[in-house]
């Protein structure tokens, strides 16, 4: 590709405290725009620690990270601004409604007033939310919850995206609704960076993955290609238990 | 300005929301309140003569000295003599069996004949003394000696405070050293009448020279005796306002351990600024708590028959020791809410160590009963600042001038649980801000 990255990763590592091994063991890549790009790994692998690093919230014991063109370790408030997170955690407020959760977060971004409110019902329409959106989270099924915790990582129009797994637990529908929503604004110029565990979900979705274990990369590339080289595992998934072992990781 | 503003929003919406909590938050305290001021209003109220403690009181003597200590007992207004047990007079052993049983704290039981041996110890040692003079044979009156002294026995229920027992102790004392006094003074009058015809007794009767008045200092202009409410409403409303910390913790691991704050700390805001939010809202919540408070102090406590809270004070001083008193607390919970990695480790050392400082600051026992070393100990809990702030006002009638170098205290202690957090977090991971 000619195209400049969006997100470059030098020698990245983290090691933290009273532990040897590091989560994330010199890492470097990079990652270019309108991509949905996939980490992929067993549990323990380093992708929320990577992820968790590229949004700002861990420092890295070593290397260098750029974003959208900003340095990480001198301009996190503006990168910030460019980025949404989408955490593997529902992190939203049981007691507060959907309108609300989504307004508050929203305010975090700076948005507000009108503009805000139009862009929260566009997004519950989507998702199939804008009946339910005076209506507490702690009422919503585990589905509904995770499409609200994904509406709060987008409504400020992000130039990337993180998603920590998030269809994890979820009925075929909202999954459905969500891979084809991730489509779309991919489409439209958003950079995706997701995890997850479902395979055949990355294949389809992703442009290129990383397949990750032990804090290193181990494999990267577009997934139908990574099939292609490797036609005695016939997927996605048979190539990340091949390349990963198949023992228990947790 | 405008983020902190919508966190405002937010956490007040999440207090508001949970109506449980709040009951809990606003109720206990002034229940607590009621509750201790009741417990403790004996102590204050006796001072008062508003309440007293009954006396089971058997006078076997039926002279001077046993109608010196009923009367003297009677008028001191703090004690109700009792003279039956179970509706049946009483006798030595009634009254210890009453008083071992609980049924009765004090017994006091005066033998027969001891004026009796008073007045013949107190003429014998007059003779002696004016045998010195001649008017007597001093080699007879030497052989002569003192009847053995006689014993009035109390009985104390051994849950009595040791202060209450040597009160009860001195007042009779004192009545027996009155009783000699004028014994000797009148047996003198009585010799140097005989020895001496024309001697002319004074027409007046001796009196005290010193005289005892009991006084409050304060920087109020009229004089007040200080109350129970007066000394309860404050104490335990600095305790409940500490005992914030243990929703403000729990509030705070919450979001980290759902992930919120994860959400948040990838969005452009600070996590002080989110704090600082969140200390707006539980600052209020302490406030309307010590309002209450106040309140069940003013209108609450009468109902069950203890002095109600007078609020007689310097308002505006008030607001701002309670408002710095909030912050301290809040301060506190701040730093162990980060601190903590889970609401268990949060809600356990935030108790017992509000409850620590809360002993060691005097909420339970004055630091004047206090040992020098805890006395100085005291003077580093923060509720100990905050409780002399509330009495200064209360108790002294002071204003924000003699209040500030507690509140300065307070506020400073604040800030360095403030600067505390931020530095731990710094420290744990040098991209938190």
């Amino acid at each position: 590709m000619s195209v400049k990255p969006i997100i470059e990763i030098r020698d990245l590592t983290k090691i933290y405290k009273g532990s040897d091994e590091p989560a994330v063991d010199s890492i470097s890549l990079d990652i270019y725009p309108d991509e949905i790009f996939g980490l992929l790994g067993p549990n323990g692998a380093g992708k929320t620690t990577t992820i968790s690093i590229l949004c700002g919230i861990f420092a890295p014991t070593r290397g260098s990270i750029t974003i959208d063109g900003l340095d990480i370790g001198k301009d996190l408030s503006r990168i910030k601004h460019r980025i949404g997170v989408v955490p593997q955690d529902l992190a939203l407020y049981p007691t507060l409604t959907a309108l609300e959760n989504l307004t508050f977060f929203g305010n975090m971004y700076g948005l507000k007033g009108a503009d805000l409110r139009d862009r929260i019902f566009d997004c519950l329409k989507v998702f199939g939310l804008e009946k339910v959106a005076h209506k507490k989270i702690y009422s919503f099924s585990g589905g509904m919850k995770r499409r609200v915790n994904l509406i709060a990582g987008l409504l400020h129009h992000p130039r990337i995206i993180f998603l920590d797994e998030p269809t994890v637990g979820i009925d075929v529908q909202s999954r459905f609704v969500i891979l084809e929503y991730l489509n779309k604004i991919n489409k439209e110029g958003t950079t995706i960076i997701y995890t997850s565990h479902y395979m055949e979900e990355a294949e389809n979705l992703c442009s290129r993955v990383a397949i990750v274990d032990r804090g290193k990369i181990i494999s990267i590339g577009n997934p139908k290609e990574l099939v292609k080289e490797h036609p005695e595992f016939k997927n996605l998934e048979n190539i990340f238990l091949h390349l990963t072992g198949k023992e228990m990781r947790d | 300005m405008l983020k902190f503003i919508y966190t405002i929003r937010k956490e007040a919406l999440i207090l508001l929301r949970d109506k449980a909590g709040l009951i809990i938050l606003f109720l206990m305290p002034t229940v607590l309140i009621v509750i201790m001021s009741l417990l403790q209003e004996f102590g204050y109220s006796s001072v008062r003569r508003e309440t007293q403690v009954n006396v089971l009181f058997l006078d076997h003597d039926g002279d001077s000295l046993g109608f010196k200590i009923r009367t003297g007992l009677m008028k001191a207004g703090y004690f109700n003599l009792i003279d039956s047990v179970d509706g049946k007079p009483a006798t030595d052993s009634s009254i210890r069996d009453a008083v071992k049983k609980g049924k009765y704290v004090v017994g006091v039981v005066i033998p027969k004949g001891v004026t009796k041996k008073i007045r013949s110890n107190v003429k014998l040692m007059v003779a002696k003394t004016m045998a010195g003079f001649g008017l007597y044979d001093q080699r007879i009156v030497d052989q002569i000696p003192f009847g053995l002294a006689d014993t009035i026995t109390l009985y104390f229920d051994p849950t009595v405070k040791k202060s209450f027992q040597y009160g009860v102790v001195s007042s009779l004392k004192q009545y027996n050293y009155q009783i000699e006094s004028e014994m000797i003074f009148s047996t003198f009058n009585q010799e140097l009448a005989k020895a001496f015809p024309t001697y002319r007794p004074p027409s007046q009767s001796f009196k005290d020279a010193v005289e005892f008045q009991e006084e409050y200092p304060s920087y109020h202009e009229v004089e007040r005796i200080p109350d129970s409410a007066e000394h309860n409403v404050p104490a335990w409303t600095v305790f409940a306002m500490f005992f914030i910390i243990i929703p403000l913790t729990s509030s705070m691991i919450i979001e980290r351990e759902a992930g919120s704050q994860f959400r948040l700390m990838a969005m452009p805001v600070t996590y002080m600024q989110l704090l600082m939010a969140k200390v707006f809202v539980y600052l209020l919540v302490c406030f309307v708590q010590a309002v209450l408070m106040m309140l069940a102090g003013m209108y609450l406590l009468p109902l069950v028959n203890v002095t109600p809270l007078v609020m007689a004070v310097n308002i505006f001083s008030l607001v701002v020791i309670t408002v710095m008193t909030a912050l301290a607390a809040l301060g506190y919970g701040v730093l162990v809410g980060t601190i903590a990695g889970t609401h268990q480790q949060a809600a356990a050392f935030g108790a017992v160590s509000i409850i620590i400082m809360a002993a060691m600051g005097g909420l339970w026992v004055p630091t004047y009963l206090m040992n020098p070393a805890m006395q100085h100990f005291a003077t580093f809990s923060p509720l100990n600042w905050a409780l002399n702030g509330y009495y200064t006002i209360f108790l002294r009638g002071g204003g924000l001038r003699e209040i500030f170098p507690d509140t300065l205290k307070l506020l400073i202690f604040f800030l360095v649980m403030v600067s505390g957090t931020a530095f731990y977090r710094k420290l744990k991971n040098p991209m938190n801000k």
